[in-house]
């Protein structure tokens, strides 16, 4: 065995390693050439011993240059067969990923429930609570404290369902005003509360009308709180719930349980303010009625108007649910239809 | 309430001031004005011409030819379709060329082998109203042939108004004319009401008000020797801008001073009324049951002791505020009239107007708190009008009700208002806008005493002040501010709420949140599984239908009918859940409303998706107990109405039942039109999850391995789990950690009537690994307990 034997072997082997075309095929050219105990070059190696002294380093240093040319295109080719195998098995476990897959687990917000967990939200930056009361109401609690005698003219605008006897004393809430007394009857000032819940008016359903419908009631009172405080809540409230561009007014209005009274509107989406059909040709959209609390108000919730002041405001989610979805008819929003649902 | 642009300005000026921006004032401060119409717009291009020759188009039996004439032209032809033509009629002429306010455009046009040149107008052709019953015939004491038309009617715009319940004083164009004068700064001119001298003639008067509660104000007037011309020109146009129709000089006039002045007024034939020649005794009176009245509306009214009735001689011969009485209505042939300027309480007006479901402009505005000094300038401002135009003469008068108290002083202190609005107010600032609403101010050292005017009922405290002056300088001026947090809300307050929790709980679980409505059939309601048993429904005592008559006393029927929406809509799977109060009667007590939340999960597919579907709905119900602090729940079976006699279980928490799930009965899912197995539960929220959830507890992590094994035994094939796993669990094996069952098997190698079911437990000690035999020890002792509670033997 000479060195230029080897070279010869190593080039066989090459050319073996180059042919193999699977890692099997490739461990059998490892064992022929490198196998520890019968591979050819190994064996090459032993034959060291019996050189003459002055041959061994010139073989020695063949030979170490042969096995580890040998190593690194093995290990190379290696490295090639693996990756194409593993190409091989994830080619064969194909999915189509251009397939919309959606996610059938996630259900969805009801448009009213979800904006009036934003508006929560909204408020309890503000330092609100957010607190309910019964549906159920009496006259005293619905009308009466709220400065609303019986006969009162704006009782006309609060048409209410009655309960049969023997549940006749009980009316259904006709605004969530009355939870306003709770609220202050329960707890002395300084007191801010926002009441979401369901109301009832005595209206035929139509696409502008409900006879159950959500309000978003609103209180603030301490000591010194003035109407700047009532417009300030309000527009930073409405922008963030319209967007911080839209226009917002407020506008002189009556309401027996406030004094001042204001109504908000906001800048109808659809036109801009020009005046279409969908605000009527206004070119605004009233969304809530608000005011100082009535001094007469407080006293009935056991609060002193000479020390104590307040505001007050009440809003209709469904409606600016419909405003910001762009809805059409606010019946929709009482049928589940899941195609409306899946969007929010 | 319609006013008119010109008519305002006659006591306003209004110079240099646009519509839109009247409109935008009032809006502001209060009156909110829903529309502005153009009235009148562009008459200069139309000429007022005579029909100087008339006759039917040869071959039509509805056209005709008209000659119409203007001083210095030669007649034209005009065809015309309307028959109220006559020979002199005056009549606005368009002729070719003009375009009309409404946009039309016209031209000379060829009809049946005639040139038409131009055309002849209805009033609503020319923008003037609605009203197209024929051409519009101007009267020869206004007008003359070929005056352009607008000096007969002057451009105008009309505001629709929508007036606050508490703005009496504002149903008239003095009203609006004094909020005008305030907003502008401007002065307002009251309109003229010249008092003639009385003549002794006539007959004696006397006025008998039996309670000044029911009428605080009631004067009579007699005018006589008037004459029932028509009104003069510039009353028939305002009437007719704002809607009215003409009924005649007298009539007109009335209605005119109450659009004018906001006063309604009545006016009686004195020749019509019982006994005009002697002392006539008008009284006011309620009436009686058995009287009746006919109106001049043609119905015969009935009266009773609620209703207040005006009387001559006791004879009832008006509803007071309502409508008058048909006998003594004023005719053409009216020559003397007693008038009434009167104030009628206004609660009792408002339960009259409803009983006998008539509502008229009068009663309009006495039912909300018409102030009673308006009676004297209506009565004033009627006399003048009728003594120039209609050449009436003053007779006796006489009045009844209680003396008139002058509206009372308010006082306040100008800082007040600047602290309610939350602006600095100089005492000035306050006094000008009040002093703008003829309000009057006097100033005591550092406070003011201020008079509202006595138009307006709505004024007695310092607040309704500080409105005043808020709304009249305009609520854009008041700088927003935010108040100031002085302390911390309650702790309470951070604590995430039940109804959220639940929300996203059941929205992570894959069911989409639904809201319906309160209101329900209660026969549908009943037909719905429900926790609550049996009870009796409330009901509505004015339900708008049967379909809305009851308070719902579950959730379930709601989502089974948006169940069927879904279905009907091509949906094949319906998952949704709905959160809200359901109402439960006990008797005249107030009534329950538990916080509800209910589940359905709807697909048309095989009992054994049905059970899983089933199952998953159980697992959320177990999460949402756990995550809202609620405890380990337990499934108890049991029959329920209307749900699967085999697929139904009571939800238990601790010791309390929180709940019922299970499938839909056929016949219940038939009855609601829903195709497939429904999934359902009903649990009431209130008093069992709890604000913020489950509290953090976390006990110290094992640091020791835990011995995992698995036990497979074979029950009967109706044995139950849940009673099982609480047998392995009040054994009370120090060491099991947790029991999961991990598959239940049905198969025939099994053999009749027997299933199997696997059970993983996990192991573990404190402080040391357990053996394997200690681990086969703790199955031998459950498998024990299985064989001994649900018959269980090893497979």
């Amino acid at each position: 065995m000479t060195p230029v034997d080897l070279q010869e072997l190593t080039a066989m082997a090459l050319e073996e390693i180059a042919r193999a075309d699977s890692l099997e095929r490739l461990d059998e050219v490892r064992l022929r050439y490198l196998g520890r105990r019968d591979g050819l070059v190994t064996l090459a190696g032993q034959r060291l011993r019996e050189l003459a002294p002055e041959q061994r380093a010139a073989f020695g240093q063949e030979f170490n240059r042969a096995s580890g040319q040998l190593r690194s295109a093995l290990e190379t080719r290696q490295r090639q067969l693996a990756a194409g195998e593993e190409e091989q098995r994830e080619d064969g476990e194909w999915v189509d990923m251009s397939h919309p897959f959606r996610s059938p687990e996630q259900g969805h917000s009801h448009p009213v429930a979800g904006l009036i967990r934003e508006i929560e939200d909204i408020f309890a930056f503000l330092g609100y609570q957010s607190v309910a009361g019964p549906e159920l109401e009496d006259d005293q609690h619905n009308f009466q404290l709220l400065n609303m005698p019986p006969e009162h003219p704006a009782r006309d605008s609060h048409d209410t369902f009655y309960l049969s006897p023997p549940a006749g004393g009980w009316l259904y809430r006709t605004h969530t005003s009355p939870v306003q007394m709770r609220a202050m009857l329960a707890s002395p000032p300084p007191l801010r509360i926002i009441v979401p819940g369901k109301v009832a008016r005595r209206d035929n359903p139509d696409p502008t009308h409900t006879p159950v419908f959500h309000q978003v009631e609103g209180l603030c009172v301490d000591r010194g709180v003035t109407l700047g405080d009532l417009k300030g809540t309000l527009e930073y409230v409405i922008r963030a719930l319209f967007g911080r561009e839209r226009r917002v007014r407020l506008r002189a209005s009556f309401f027996p349980y406030t004094e001042p009274s204001l109504e908000a509107d906001v800048a109808c989406a659809v036109c801009q303010g020009a005046g279409c059909r969908t605000c009527l040709q206004k070119g605004w959209i009233e969304i809530l009625g608000s005011g100082m609390v009535h001094p007469a108000v407080l006293r009935n919730g056991g609060v002193d108007p000479e020390t104590h002041s307040g505001f007050a405001f009440g809003m209709g989610p469904d409606r600016i649910a419909v405003l910001r979805y762009g809805l059409s008819d606010l019946r929709d929003l009482y049928e589940n239809d899941l195609r409306l649902l899946e969007c929010f | 309430m319609r006013v008119s642009h010109e008519w305002l300005g006659e006591m306003v000026e209004l110079e240099g001031v646009e519509p839109a921006q009247v409109a935008e004032l009032l809006t502001l401060s209060g009156t909110e004005v829903e529309k502005v119409t153009a009235y009148g717009l562009g008459l200069d291009r139309v000429l007022v011409g005579e029909v100087v020759g008339l006759r039917r188009v040869e071959g039509s039996d509805h056209l005709f030819l008209a000659n119409v004439a203007v001083p210095g032209q030669e007649p034209r032809e005009v065809i015309c379709g309307a028959d109220n033509l006559f020979l002199g009629a005056l009549v606005p002429w368009a002729r070719p060329g003009t375009r009309l306010p409404i946009g039309l455009e016209i031209g000379r046009k060829r009809l049946r082998g005639i040139w038409s040149e131009g055309m002849l107008c209805a009033p609503d052709e020319l923008g003037l109203g609605s009203d197209h019953d024929g051409v519009l015939i101007l009267s020869p004491d206004d007008a003359e042939a070929g005056m352009p038309l607008d000096r007969l009617y002057p451009a105008d715009h009309l505001y629709e108004l929508e007036v606050l319940s508490n703005r009496a004083d504002c149903l008239s164009h003095w009203g609006v004319a004094r909020e005008l004068a305030a907003l502008l700064s401007r002065p307002l001119r009251d309109p003229e009401t010249s008092r003639p001298t009385r003549s002794a003639s006539g007959p004696a008067l006397r006025v008998n008000v039996a309670s000044s509660t029911d009428c605080p104000v009631y004067l009579a007037e007699v005018l006589t020797g008037i004459r029932n011309v028509p009104a003069p020109a510039f009353v028939r146009r305002r009437l007719a801008a704002i809607g009215q129709r003409s009924l005649g000089g007298i009539v007109d006039l009335a209605n005119y001073v109450m659009f004018e002045i906001g006063q309604p007024l009545h006016t009686f034939d004195l020749n019509r009324l019982p006994a005009p020649e002697q002392e006539l005794e008008v009284g006011v009176r309620r009436g009686r049951h058995g009287e009746s009245i006919s109106c001049l509306d043609g119905v015969r009214r009935e009266l009773d002791p609620e209703t207040l009735v005006i009387t001559v001689g006791d004879a009832p011969q008006a509803v007071a505020g309502l409508i008058g009485g048909e006998a003594s209505a004023v005719g053409a042939d009216t020559a003397q009239v007693l008038l009434e300027a009167a104030n009628f309480n206004w609660a009792r007006l408002r339960s009259t107007s409803r009983r006998l479901r008539l509502r008229t402009e009068a009663s309009g505005r006495f039912e909300r708190q018409l102030s009673p000094h308006l009676a004297r300038v209506g009565a004033d401002r009627f006399i003048h009008l009728a003594v120039r135009h209609l050449g009436a003469t003053l007779g006796p008068r006489a009045e009844g009700g209680a003396p008139l108290t002058p509206a009372a002083a308010i006082r306040c202190d100008p800082r007040r208002i600047s602290a309610i609005l939350g602006m600095e107010l100089s005492p000035v600032a306050v006094a000008g806008p009040l002093r703008r609403l003829q309000f009057e101010v006097r100033e005591e050292g550092a406070e003011m005493l201020v008079t509202p005017s006595p138009y307006r009922t709505d004024v007695a405290t310092a607040v309704d002040l500080a409105e005043e002056v808020g709304r009249i300088i305009g609520y854009q001026e008041v700088p927003g501010t935010l108040p100031p947090l002085r302390q911390a809300p309650p702790l309470e307050a951070l604590a995430e709420p039940v109804a959220r929790l639940t929300s996203t709980t059941c929205r992570a679980a894959g069911f989409s949140e639904a809201v319906s409505l309160s209101l329900v059939s209660s026969e549908r309601d009943g037909l719905a599984p429900r926790l609550i048993g049996d009870l009796a429904h409330l009901e509505l005592a004015n339900p708008l239908s049967a379909q809305l008559g009851s308070l719902r006393q579950g959730l379930l029927q709601g989502l089974l009918q948006s169940a069927h929406h879904n279905q009907a809509r091509g949906q094949d799977r319906v998952c949704l859940f709905e959160q809200g109060a359901a109402f439960w009667a006990r008797g005249q007590e107030r009534p329950e409303e538990p916080w509800m939340l209910a589940l359905l999960d709807l697909a048309d597919d095989t009992a054994e998706d049905g059970a899983a579907r089933l199952r998953h709905l159980m697992a959320l119900i177990a999460s949402l107990s756990s995550a809202g602090g609620g405890g380990a729940v337990e499934f108890r079976p049991v029959a329920w109405p209307a749900l699967h006699r085999a697929r139904a279980a009571e939800v238990w928490a601790g010791s309390q039942l929180r709940g019922i799930v299970g499938e839909v009965a056929r016949p219940v899912a038939d009855a609601f039109d829903v195709r497939g197995r429904v999934e359902v539960a009903e649990l009431r929220l209130d008093g069992w999850l709890k604000p913020g959830g489950r509290p953090g507890q976390a006990p110290p992590l094992p640091r020791t391995p835990a011995l995992v094994l698995d036990l497979s035994v074979t029950v009967p094939i109706r044995a139950l789990l849940g009673p099982g796993l609480q047998a392995i669990r009040a054994l009370g094996l120090p060491e099991l950690e947790l029991v999961t069952p991990i598959d239940e098997y049905l198969g025939d190698q099994l053999g009749p009537g027997v299933k199997g079911w696997t059970l993983r437990l996990r192991l573990r000690h404190p402080e040391r690994t357990l053996t394997t035999s200690e681990g086969d020890a703790a199955r031998q002792a459950i498998l024990r307990v299985l064989e001994r509670e649900v018959g269980a033997r090893a497979r």
